[in-house]
C-alpha cells in the first residue's frame, strides 16, 4: 500500500512592489503626545486584520519615547482623520507606517525643544524609550508624564503633523516602460507534497517560506501574514473554484465553495530577510499579498516531483489529478507498444 | 410577530424575553440581548462563527430555533470569563497573535474551549479535527494551533502561567513581536463590527437582485413593496440626484441597475423597514419586469465582433490592455536553444471573508450623509458617493469599522450608495447586512486567466525571450480589472533579467460575475505560470530549479521588465537562505519523489488522517468505546 502515497517537493520564487502601482501615492498622519505620557495617533487607518494598528502603536511609541500600550489611535474617518488612501496594496506598513514616524518625529521635536531650554542641553544629546525621557551624557531624566507636563507648563502643546510619498511612475502606453514602484520585496518558497494516487487527493506537508520584508516590525506578525498567506494560496491550489453556469452561481455557500480548514494546514516554516528600504523613514517594506504569490506554483512543481503529471490548471483537484495519472498510464502503455 | 416567551439562562443569568417563532438562538443572542461576541458568518452551519455552548455543549447558533433552547443554559463568548479579564485559551489567542481580522476567534476561542473541556490532554492532531468545524481565512490557522496547545499545558500545569505574558522588549519597540493592541477585543467578542452596530431609530435593509444574467429593465413596480406595513423606503435607480457610477478605475457601475442588469445578483431595488424580516418580504413584492438580452459568458468570445456588448463605451467589450515591450523578441527566440511553449489556466476565486458586507448609514445634524462600513477605501468612495448624491464632498463622511476580512473584496463601494439613500429618504439611520450567499453571488472575484506562454532557453538554462499573454474575464463591471491588468502584466515575468520580452494582458467584459482586487491584484495567476515554467524547463535542460532560478534571477544595477533599473535586489540571498532552511536537495526536477532524501523531516506534518479524536480521548472514554 505505500506505493499508493508518493512525496515530492518544488520550489517557486516570487517578486512584488509595494504601494500602489504605476502612480505617486501619498499618506498623513498627527501625532501627538498626551497629558499621562500617553500619545494619539490620528491616520486613515483601521484594522483589516494586518495587524496595522500594532505596527503603528509600534512605531508611535518607538519614536515618541512611550509604550505601544500608550498609544491611541484614532477611528479612520474622513470627517475626522488625514487622508491615508486606502488599505490595500501592501502599502500599510510601508505608507502609513512613515508617515507616522514623520508626524512623530515633529511632536518629538517640539517636547525636545522645551526640554533642551530646561536641562540647557542641546536638543540633540535627548532621548527616550519606555516613558522615559533623558539627556544623554548627564544625569538629566524625568518621565514622560512630567515632561508633557513640563512642556504644556510653558504653553507648548506637543503635536506633530507628517505625509509619506512613493515616487512611482505611470507605464508608457506603447512599450510599458516605467518605474512603477520605488520598492520591491522578493520571496521563495517550498513545498512538500503527498499525493494519494487512489484517491487522487494531494496533502501539503510541509512549507518553506522566505521573504524579504525590508524590516520587520513585528516579526510574529509577519509570520502570520505569511502563514494566512500561504494557507489562502493552497486554497487557490487545491480546492476553491468559483463557479458559474451560464452566469448563474452553483457556488454560492461554504457547501459547494470548499475552503481550507485545520485539517489542511501544513507545517509553516517561516524565514526572514532583512534588506531595508533605503528609500523610507523606517526602510520596512510589506508582506501583506507578496506572501501568497509563489504558494500554488511552489504546490505544483511539488506534484509534478512526486507524480510527474504537471497541472496548468488551477485548482489541482482529484479528478485532476486522476484525469493527469491516467493520462501518463495510456502515454507509458502506448510507449510501450 | 413576538407570539411566544421564552425563558432560559445565558451566561449565569436568566432571561424571561418574548421571541419570534422564526428567531433562531443566534438572532435571539444578537438582536434582543445585544451578546454581539457571536458572529453570522454563513447562516449554515459551515463556518462556525456563531459558536455557543448549550447546557455544555458545542452547538452552531444559527442553526438552532430559540424556542428550542427554552430552559437551557448558554454560555457565549461574553461569558467565559468574568468581565474585564480573560480564559487561559483567550489570553494564548492574544499571546500568539492567534487573531487576525479577528471576526472568526469568537467562535474558534469557543471551539478551543470545547476541545480542551472534552479533553484538556488533547494532542495537536486531535485539536485540530475539534477545530474542524470552525473556518479562519486570515490566520492560516497555524497560530490558533500555538495558542490551543499553550492554554492547554499552562491549565495542565505544565507550562507556567508566565507563558501568557507578553514577551520582555529591551531596547526598541521595532522589530519587537509586541502582542496586538486589538486582540483582547476580539478574544472577548467585545469589539464591534458594522453588523453589531444599532442606532436609535434604525431600519433595515433589504435588496433585490437580479435573477438574470443580461437583460433590459422595462420597468419597476414598487407599489405593493412601499405599502406593506413597516417599510418605510423603497429606492431605485430613479432615486439618485448625481452622477450614478461607481468603481475603482472606471465608474461603470450604478448604484443599482438602470435600465438594464448585466450579471445575476446585481442590485435592482432596496427596502428599508423596521425589520429585516418585513424588507425582506417587501422587496420579494417589487415586480420587475425584464427582457432577457442575449449573454456572454466567455471572455474570448467576447472579444468576437459581433459578441453582446455590456457598456456602450466599450464596444470591443475591452476594459484594458496592458502591453509591455523590451528587445527583440524575434531575435531572442532565434538564439534559443530551447523553445517551451505552454498554456495556464486559473479559477475565480471568492474571498470568503467572514464577515459578510455589512453597513450603516445617517444624516447628521449638519446634514452630513455619514456611512460606516468595513470600506478598504474610504477615501475614494466619498468622492464617488458625493458625486452620486450631488453633494459637495465635506457633506460626505465615511468611517471605516472594523474589517472582518477583506483582501481586496472591500474595496468596491457596491451597497454603500443605496444605504445613503435611503437614510436620506427616510431620515434614520438604515443598516444592511448581506446574507453569505449574498456575498458570494454578488461581489467581485478573483480574477480567472488564461495564460499562453512561450520561453526561449540556450542550453545553459539562460532565458533569451518570453512572449506572455495572459486573458482575463473580469465580468460584468469594471471593478478594479485595470489595475489586475497592469499589475500582472509588470510582475508576470517574476524576478528575471529577460533581455528580450513582450507582455500582453487584457480584460475583458462579460455577462458573469464581476472579477477585481484579491490579495496579489494579478500577480499570482501570472507569476503561477512563470514558475511553472521554469520547472519545465529545468526538467528539460537537466538543471537544479534553484540552479536555473538564480541562472536568471536580476540582480542590483539590473532593469526590469518595464526598464526600471534595481539599486538593490535581495532574490539571490532569498533563494540561498530557502535552499538551506529547507534542506533542499539538489538535482533537476525528473519526478525525483521516492528518490529523494529530503522528505518526511522533523519541519513537516504528519498524513492527515481522521479519526484522532477517538484514538486519544481520555481514558474512561476509551473504555467505553472498547
Amino acid at each position: 500500500m505505500e506505493g499508493r502515497w508518493k512525496r515530492g517537493r518544488g520550489v517557486a520564487a516570487s517578486w512584488y512592489g509595494i504601494a500602489r502601482t504605476a502612480t505617486i501615492d501619498r499618506a498623513g498622519a498627527w501625532a501627538e503626545l498626551d497629558d499621562g505620557g500617553t500619545a494619539k495617533v490620528v491616520t486613515g487607518v483601521t484594522e483589516i486584520g494586518e495587524g496595522i494598528l500594532t505596527v503603528l502603536a509600534q512605531i508611535a511609541a518607538d519614536e515618541l519615547g512611550v509604550r505601544p500600550e500608550d498609544v491611541t489611535i484614532g477611528d479612520n474617518d474622513t470627517a475626522r482623520s488625514p487622508e491615508a488612501a486606502h488599505a490595500g496594496a501592501t502599502r500599510q506598513t510601508y505608507m502609513i507606517g512613515n508617515a507616522v514616524a514623520l508626524a512623530c518625529r515633529e511632536a518629538r521635536g517640539r517636547l525636545d525643544a522645551v526640554l533642551a531650554e530646561i536641562w540647557g542641553v542641546e536638543a540633540a544629546v535627548i532621548e527616550a524609550f519606555n516613558g522615559e525621557v533623558w539627556a544623554r551624557g548627564t544625569n538629566k531624566r524625568m518621565t514622560m508624564r512630567e515632561a508633557v507636563d513640563s512642556c504644556k507648563r510653558r504653553g507648548v502643546v506637543p503635536v506633530g503633523a507628517g505625509h509619506f510619498t512613493a515616487h512611482g511612475t505611470g507605464l508608457d502606453p506603447v512599450d510599458g516602460s516605467g518605474a512603477p514602484w520605488q520598492a520591491y520585496v522578493f520571496g521563495a518558497q517550498v513545498a512538500e507534497v503527498e499525493v494519494d494516487t487512489l484517491t487522487g487527493e494531494v496533502q501539503v506537508l510541509g512549507m518553506w517560506a522566505v521573504h524579504d520584508v525590508g524590516r520587520a516590525i513585528n516579526p510574529r506578525g509577519v509570520e502570520g501574514q505569511i502563514e494566512g498567506g500561504i494557507v489562502q494560496g493552497l486554497g487557490q491550489a487545491l480546492m476553491e473554484d468559483y463557479q458559474t453556469v451560464d452566469g448563474q452561481p452553483v457556488t454560492h455557500g461554504f457547501a459547494k465553495y470548499i475552503l481550507p480548514t485545520s485539517l489542511d494546514i501544513p507545517q509553516i516554516n517561516c524565514r526572514l530577510v532583512e534588506d531595508p528600504d533605503p528609500k523610507s523613514p523606517l526602510g520596512a517594506k510589506g508582506i501583506g499579498e507578496p506572501a501568497l504569490v509563489p504558494t500554488a506554483p511552489a504546490i505544483m512543481n511539488a506534484i509534478h516531483d512526486a507524480i510527474g503529471v504537471r497541472i496548468t490548471s488551477l485548482p489541482a483537484t482529484p479528478e485532476r489529478i486522476l484525469a493527469g495519472l491516467a493520462a501518463l498510464r495510456a502515454k507509458a502503455i502506448a510507449a510501450a507498444e | 410577530m413576538l407570539d411566544d416567551r421564552i425563558t432560559l439562562t445565558v451566561n449565569g443569568r436568566r432571561v424571561t424575553r418574548p421571541v419570534g417563532a422564526n428567531y433562531r438562538l443566534l438572532d435571539f443572542l444578537r438582536e434582543e440581548l445585544m451578546l454581539t461576541g457571536s458572529k453570522e458568518g454563513c447562516g449554515a452551519g459551515e463556518c462556525g462563527t456563531c459558536s455557543v455552548f448549550v447546557d455544555g455543549r458545542l452547538v452552531k447558533s444559527c442553526l438552532m430555533p430559540t424556542l428550542k433552547a427554552e430552559g437551557a443554559s448558554i454560555q457565549t463568548v461574553e461569558g467565559l470569563a468574568p468581565r474585564g479579564e480573560l480564559t487561559p485559551v483567550q489570553r494564548a489567542f492574544h499571546r500568539t497573535g492567534a487573531s487576525q481580522c479577528g471576526y472568526c476567534i469568537p467562535g474558534m476561542v469557543m471551539a478551543a474551549t470545547a476541545a480542551l473541556r472534552a479533553n484538556p490532554e488533547a494532542g495537536i492532531e486531535e485539536i485540530k479535527e475539534r477545530l474542524g468545524g470552525n473556518i479562519c481565512r486570515c490566520t492560516g490557522y497555524t497560530k490558533i494551533f500555538e495558542a490551543v496547545e499553550i492554554a492547554r499545558d499552562v491549565i495542565a500545569g505544565r507550562l507556567p502561567a508566565a507563558a501568557l505574558e507578553a514577551e520582555e522588549t529591551a531596547g526598541s519597540f521595532i522589530g519587537a513581536s509586541v502582542r496586538r493592541i486589538d486582540a483582547p477585543a476580539k478574544v472577548s467578542g467585545a469589539l464591534r463590527y458594522a453588523g453589531d452596530t444599532v442606532m436609535p431609530g434604525m431600519l433595515h435593509m433589504a435588496v433585490l437582485r437580479s435573477p438574470h444574467a443580461h437583460a433590459r429593465i422595462l420597468g419597476i413596480d414598487t407599489a405593493a413593496a412601499a405599502a406593506l406595513p413597516g417599510v418605510e423606503c423603497v429606492v431605485t435607480a430613479a432615486d439618485v440626484p448625481g452622477k450614478d457610477g461607481f468603481g475603482v478605475f472606471v465608474h461603470d457601475q450604478p448604484v443599482m441597475a438602470r435600465d438594464r442588469v448585466r450579471y445575476v445578483g446585481e442590485a435592482v431595488a432596496a427596502v428599508a423597514a423596521d425589520s429585516v424580516e418585513t424588507a425582506r418580504h417587501a422587496a420579494a413584492l417589487i415586480a420587475v419586469g425584464y427582457a432577457p438580452l442575449p449573454g456572454v459568458f466567455d471572455p474570448a468570445e467576447a472579444m468576437r465582433p459581433g459578441a453582446p456588448v455590456l457598456h456602450d463605451y466599450a464596444p470591443d467589450n475591452l476594459v484594458k490592455h496592458i502591453p509591455i515591450r523590451k528587445g527583440d523578441v524575434a531575435a531572442g527566440f532565434a538564439a534559443a536553444d530551447l523553445v517551451i511553449e505552454e498554456t495556464f489556466a486559473t479559477q475565480q476565486v471568492e474571498h470568503a471573508y467572514l464577515e459578510p458586507e455589512a453597513g450603516l448609514a445617517w444624516v447628521d445634524h449638519d446634514g452630513v450623509v455619514t456611512v460606516l462600513s468595513p470600506s478598504q477605501n474610504i477615501t475614494h468612495h466619498r468622492h464617488m458617493l458625493a458625486d452620486i448624491l450631488a453633494l459637495p464632498v465635506n457633506k460626505v463622511r465615511f468611517i471605516m469599522s472594523p474589517v472582518g476580512g477583506g483582501f481586496g473584496g472591500k474595496e468596491d463601494m457596491i451597497y454603500q450608495g443605496m444605504l445613503a439613500l435611503a437614510a436620506i429618504r427616510t431620515g434614520r439611520p438604515v443598516r444592511l447586512v448581506f446574507t453569505r450567499e449574498e456575498s458570494v453571488t454578488s461581489t467581485a472575484k478573483r480574477h480567472p486567466a488564461r495564460i499562453s506562454y512561450r520561453m526561449g532557453l540556450t542550453r545553459e538554462g539562460r532565458i533569451t525571450a518570453v512572449s506572455f499573454e495572459m486573458l482575463s474575464d473580469g465580468g460584468a463591471y469594471g471593478m478594479s480589472t485595470e489595475g489586475v491588468m497592469r499589475k500582472a502584466a509588470i510582475l508576470s515575468l517574476g524576478p528575471y533579467a529577460i533581455p528580450n520580452l513582450q507582455i500582453d494582458t487584457r480584460g475583458v467584459y462579460t455577462n458573469n460575475t464581476p472579477s477585481g482586487a484579491f490579495r496579489t491584484f494579478g500577480a499570482m495567476q501570472s507569476q503561477f505560470a512563470t514558475e511553472s515554467m521554469m520547472d519545465i524547463a529545468a526538467g528539460r535542460l537537466g538543471l537544479d530549479p534553484f540552479e536555473i532560478r538564480r541562472r536568471n534571477m536580476m540582480r542590483a544595477g539590473d532593469t526590469t521588465h518595464t526598464g526600471q533599473r534595481l539599486d538593490s535586489c535581495s532574490i539571490g540571498t532569498v533563494l540561498a537562505v530557502a535552499e538551506e532552511f529547507s534542506r533542499w536537495e539538489q538535482g533537476p526536477p525528473a519526478v525525483r519523489g521516492a528518490g529523494r532524501g529530503d522528505t518526511g523531516g522533523p519541519d513537516t506534518r504528519a498524513r492527515c488522517t481522521l479519526g484522532a479524536r477517538f484514538r486519544s480521548g481520555p481514558a474512561a472514554d476509551r473504555q467505553e468505546v472498547a
